[in-house]
Order: C-alpha cells, then structure tokens, then sequence
C-alpha cells in the first residue's frame, strides 16, 4: 500500500511530462485522486497504530507518518484543483513538476531510512525550483535562484549532521563502518539512542537544525521564503506553505527523540525553542509592514512554523500533540489563503497590498472565503488555530517554561494586530471594476472544504482525533 | 591510514586556501580539481587499504563527476563573462584570515566529536580538516559577489561534506551516497538553467545586481 502511494504520483508526473491538452487534464486529476485516495487509506490504518512497513523495513509508516501522510495528501488535493488555472499555456513543467513534488514529500516521511529522508527533502527542492520560477519574470528569476541556492547550502549542512549521527552509531557499535543497510533507520537510532555519546550527537542535532531548518523556513535561515513564496504561481505556494515547510520541521522532529534520549537533557528542546521564539519575532515584526499580500501570508508561515517549533520545544504529549496539529491546521488555512490570493491578483493584477480595495464588493465569494480564511490564520474560534495554539501555550506552561509562553501570547498578539491592519486596508474602499471571471460552486468547494475541516479541528474533534494526535506524539516525546 | 587521510585532507584543506585567496575564477575552477582529485584519491586511497572495493568504485566515480562533468558545466555558464576588475584596496588578506580562523573554529566544535570518545575509525583524526572545508566552502559562497563565486563555495562545501563523509564513517550506504552524488549534478545543471536566464535578462551574473525583491 505504501508503494502504490509512492508509486501513483510517481508515474502520473512521469506520463504527465509527455502529456498535453485535455489528456493532461484528465491524468492531473486522476493522479491527484488516487494520491488522495491512498494516502487516506494508509494514513487512516497508521493513525490507529498499526506500524506498516514496505521493502524490508525502508519504507515505515507510523502514527507520526501517517499524519503527515494525511496532510500533505489533503493539501495537495487542495492546492492540484487550483493548478488548471495557471497551467493554461505550460501543462508540461507545470503538472509533472507538480506531482514530483508530492512524490518527494510523501518519500521523505514515509521512509524510515534517515539518509533517504535527507535525500527526498533535497529532492523537493529540485522539484520546486521551475516552479518558483514558472511566470519566467525577473522577480522569480531571482526568487528561484536564492531558493535554488540557500536550500542547497541549507540541506547540505543536514547532511553533515547526518554523517555526524552515523558516526556516533558506528563508534558505538565498534563495527568500522560495515554500511549494514539498517544501519541508518530511524528505528535503530532510536533503539541505540541512550547508548550513543551525547556530544557527538549535541553537535550533529546543531547542523541539522540549521540544515532542516532551514528548508522549514526558521529565522534567521528564513530569508529564502518570502521571494520564493510570493513569486511562485499560487498552487505551488499553497503546497511549499502548507506543507513543505512542515516536512522540514518533520525531519528535526525525527530526530529530537534520539538527541534526548542520548541524554542531552532538554538541549534540542532549548534549541527549538530559541529558533521559535526568534521566528515569530521576526515574523511580527515584519507582518506590521508589508506592501505585498503574498509576501504578508509567507511571513506568517515562518511565524506558524515558529509555532510549531515552539511546540516540538516545549515538548511533552501536550505540545507535541499541539504542534502536529498545528500543522495540519496552518497547511489547510495557509494553502487556501494562497489559493485565494491568486485567484485577487488575476482580477485585481496586482499584488500590492495599497492596491487591492472593496475586496468583498468586487470579488464576493473570493473576498468572504478570504477574509474567513485570514480570521482562522488569526487563531480565533471556532477554527483549529485557535485550539492548536490554545494547546501549544498550555504545554508551555505546563513545562515550566511559563515565561516564554508568555513571549509567545504577546508575539502572537502582535502578528494578530499586524495581519489585521491589513485584511482592514483591503476590505474598506471603493470597489475598483475588475474583470472577476463569475466563479462557479465547483471552484468554490475546495476552498469551503479546507475552512470546514478547520473547524472540525477547532470545536468538533472528531472521534479518533485526539487519540491518533497522541499515538502520532508518542513517537517524539518517547 | 590515518597519516595518508591526514596528509591528502590537508593538501585539500590548503588547495582551498589558495582557493580563497585567489580572484579569477580560472584560478579557483583550477584549485576546485585540484582539491576534488585529491579527495577522490582519498576514497580509493581508504577503499583499497579497508579493503572496501565500493569506495573505489565511488572515488572513480566522484573523480569523473567532479574533474571533468561540473567544471564543463561551469566553463559553459562563465562563458563570455567579462572578469571583473578589482575594486582597488580590496585584498584578499582578510578573507584568508578570516579562513585560517574558521580552521580553528573547526577544530574546536569537533573536539567533542573526535576527542570525547573513544573508537571510531582511524581516519578520524583528519574530521576536523573536513570540517573547515564545510565552514570555508560557506564562508566562501556567503561572501561571493557573483553567481560563480558563490557556486564555488557551494561546491567546496559538498567537497568538505564528501571528505567529513568518508573520514567519518568510510561513506554513507550506498543509496545516500548515489542520491548525495545526483542532488549535485542535478543541482549544477538546474542552476546552470537558471544563471543562463538571470544573464539574458541582466547581461551579467553580478547578483548585486538582482535586487527586485527586498523586505
């Protein structure tokens, strides 16, 4: 099962790379289709805590994967009904490139291999880089090269620091290196974890917090974000916001249990919790200022995943439980802002936040969903931000780390207020005419679809909910 | 073999030296095969006396790769960029000594790592060499005024990590190793991509120049 999940997006963008016209429509939506489908299927059997595991051990679906499994399955859905739009002229870099990316992601968590983790997550940024660039202006040339250029050098220091793990665990073992192929599973590390050297592996943590982190979009790693996230066609943003940021995030989670388990008592947590800190500082910082709506949500993404840091940091099964939902919860919210923004720039042509005015006159359905979107990206009931920020705080407290929840609440105050100033400026104002194509409900369901599965998050769990969040935070806090 | 390690790692450790000290990219191109055959002889060098016939195999592999296939590449996308002209007073000095302190740096972050723990493989001693590369190739691509410039660095970088690699642990299991090896061929090629585009648009590859996106 977890094959076929590889395997379908695998080939779709295979036969999507020689298709055209219609053909290629009609492969998008069956290849999206069945990686929702299956990734569902897999997800559902892994969040109730049945370890699935494909090609002796190299694939491993746990709770923990399968959520994420489940996310980015969701997101991406989300993020291919949009992609018709943008792929009217270029279907050929566009939707190939596209499922590539999926195929990357869903990889990277699926493997149990952490070698073949690094290896997927550089692949994902491979993927991405034409799609950065895929309006070929000037602006996106540049984005594509610094994304091209800071993720690479990013990644490349994860993988001295996963050489670093591999070389406490070959000193451990005494074994010189006999490349056993289970040698680098994450359920091996985390079998040998209390018995590896603990400076080693305070060393190899540092690089790949860096590394990971900065495909994840931390401060001050985080300069790469803003131009790539803006620049790329709102489909691809919605998919790098929602959820490959997370994937970065996931990989650090990965490793977090076999640090702590070594003995570095609270180390990776602080570490995690500086980053976090520092992320939504620089993310408040910036929202009170901004002059473009794509880069406006982009800065909130490096303050929600500086949230979900926080969560990883604070840690216990409270706040691992709140930031793994909290990524399922920014993924949906962020992915249909982005959606949504690019379905104001086609009628406004602009992306200038002082030029976009009566958004809810001009564009009604785009302007409601746009507005209710940003209320749930703002974290106030009944959306699931509210109850996963709620839960992230309440373990920070909880821990013992009450002053640095109380940094976080004012920071989170403060990018409230800033994202506010603007939903404010581009609501009020005399409607200019734009030429707004009269959407359909069809183009409206997805979007009505992430907002509802919102509030399923935020006031009405539904059952299985709150016991897979745990069975997924148990792999991280074990 | 730790003293072969030793003495190959620090003649790659002093190529890249040269590397930051010298301003035409002729040069450094030149200085990047030099420091990449002598890490794949490192690996065949490690292969023949472990006895691990796949680290050859690797090290002939990484020599074609890295000696021949990337700087075409990178001939190809310098083609017919005029050198720039020194800005007078700036001298290289500094950034060499900025190099020499990172090697020092280096030294100190893996004393826990090659010192605290007993075992591990002969050729551990030369980790913190390797290390300094990692740090140089950054430094390097954060300080480069150009595309090419910072592509170099980046390429040091990767030649440092496939030195930490094979210090470390003899080499990664094979996948890792294959997939490390593509990303950067796929990585060269894809910015080659790229850096053909910025220059059709900006008549050069000065990325000072590039400065659409700010904030």
């Amino acid at each position: 099962m977890i094959v076929l999940l590889l395997a379908v997006p695998l080939v779709g963008a295979g036969i999507l790379s020689r298709a055209t016209g219609r053909l290629a429509g009609t492969v998008h939506g069956l290849t999206t289709a069945c990686t929702l489908v299956i990734g569902l299927v897999v997800a559902t059997v892994g969040v109730r805590g049945r370890v699935d595991t494909a090609l002796d051990g190299f694939l491993r679906v746990d709770a923990l994967a399968a959520w994420m499994i489940a996310v980015i399955v969701v997101v991406g859905a989300l993020a291919a009904t949009e992609a018709p739009r943008y792929a009217l002229h270029d279907e050929r870099r566009l939707y190939p490139l596209l499922h590539l990316m999926i195929f990357s992601m869903l990889l990277a968590v699926s493997t149990d291999d952490v070698g073949a983790m690094w290896v997927a997550v550089e692949g994902t940024t491979l993927a991405s880089v034409f799609l950065v660039n895929f309006e070929r202006t000037r602006a996106s040339l540049e984005a594509a090269y610094k994304y091209l250029l800071i993720c690479s050098v990013g990644i490349a220091i994860a993988f001295a620091g996963t050489v670093l793990v591999y070389y406490a665990e070959m000193v451990r073992q005494q074994t010189l290196a006999v490349h056993a192929p289970s040698a680098l599973r994450w359920t091996t590390l985390v079998a040998l974890a209390p018995a590896l050297p603990s400076r080693v592996l305070e060393v190899a943590f540092v690089c790949l917090v860096v590394g990971y982190g900065t495909k994840a979009g931390l401060a001050p790693m985080h300069t790469w974000l803003p131009d790539a996230h803006s620049e790329a066609p709102a489909p691809v943003s919605a998919l790098m916001s929602g959820v490959l940021l997370s994937v970065g995030v996931y990989a650090i989670a990965r490793f977090k249990p076999i640090i702590d388990a070594a003995g570095g008592s609270g180390f990776a947590g602080r570490i995690l919790l500086a980053l976090g800190l520092l992320s939504l500082a620089v993310a408040a910082v910036f929202l009170w200022a901004p002059d473009n709506y794509k880069r406006m949500l982009a800065y909130s993404s490096v303050e929600h995943i500086g949230l979900v840091c926080l969560g990883l940091g604070f840690g216990g099964a409270l706040g691992v439980a709140g930031a793994l939902l909290h990524v399922a919860n920014h993924g949906l919210a962020k992915s249909a802002l982005f959606l949504l923004a690019g379905r104001i720039r086609a009628a406004y042509g602009t992306v200038e936040l002082a030029r976009v005015r009566g958004l809810l006159t001009a564009l009604p359905f785009t302007g409601r969903a746009f507005v209710v979107a940003l209320i749930a990206l703002l974290g106030l009931p009944p959306f699931g931000l509210f109850t996963s920020e709620v839960m992230i705080v309440a373990a920070g407290i909880e821990q013992g780390h009450a002053w640095i929840a109380g940094a976080t609440l004012v920071l989170l105050v403060l990018a409230f207020g800033g994202l506010l100033r603007a939903v404010h400026a581009m609501t009020l104002g005399a409607a200019p005419e734009v030429g707004a194509a009269r959407g359909s409900w069809v183009t409206a369901l997805p979007i009505v679809a992430a907002l509802a599965l919102l509030v399923l998050t935020g006031v009405a769990w539904p059952p299985g909910l709150g016991a897979a969040l745990a069975l997924a935070a148990q792999a991280v806090t074990r | 073999m730790s003293a072969i390690s030793n003495l190959l790692v620090f003649a790659a450790l002093a190529a890249t030296m040269v590397l930051v000290w010298r301003q035409s990219w002729r040069a450094r191109l030149r200085l990047f095969v030099l420091q990449s055959a002598l890490l794949a002889a490192l690996a065949v060098a490690i292969g023949a006396l472990a006895d691990r016939p796949t680290l050859v195999v690797l090290g002939v592999v990484f020599a074609v790769g890295k000696t021949w296939l990337i700087p075409r590449v990178i001939r190809r996308m310098a083609l017919g960029i005029p050198l720039r002209p020194l800005a007078p007073g700036r001298s290289a000095g500094l950034r060499v000594l900025a190099a020499a302190a990172l090697v020092v740096v280096a030294y100190v972050v893996m004393l826990p790592v090659t010192g605290a723990v007993a075992g591990g493989v002969p050729t551990r001693a030369a980790m913190p060499l390797a290390f300094a590369m990692v740090l140089i190739g950054l430094f390097v691509c954060v300080t480069g005024h150009d595309a090419l410039g910072q592509v170099t660095g980046f390429l040091v970088l990767e030649n440092g990590l496939f030195a930490l690699a094979l210090l470390a642990t003899y080499g990664l299991p094979g996948i890792v190793e294959i997939g490390a090896f593509l990303e950067v061929l796929v990585f060269v090629l894809l910015l080659e991509g790229v850096l053909l585009e910025i220059r059709r648009e900006h008549d050069s590859l000065d990325v000072e120049r590039l400065g659409e996106l700010r904030g």
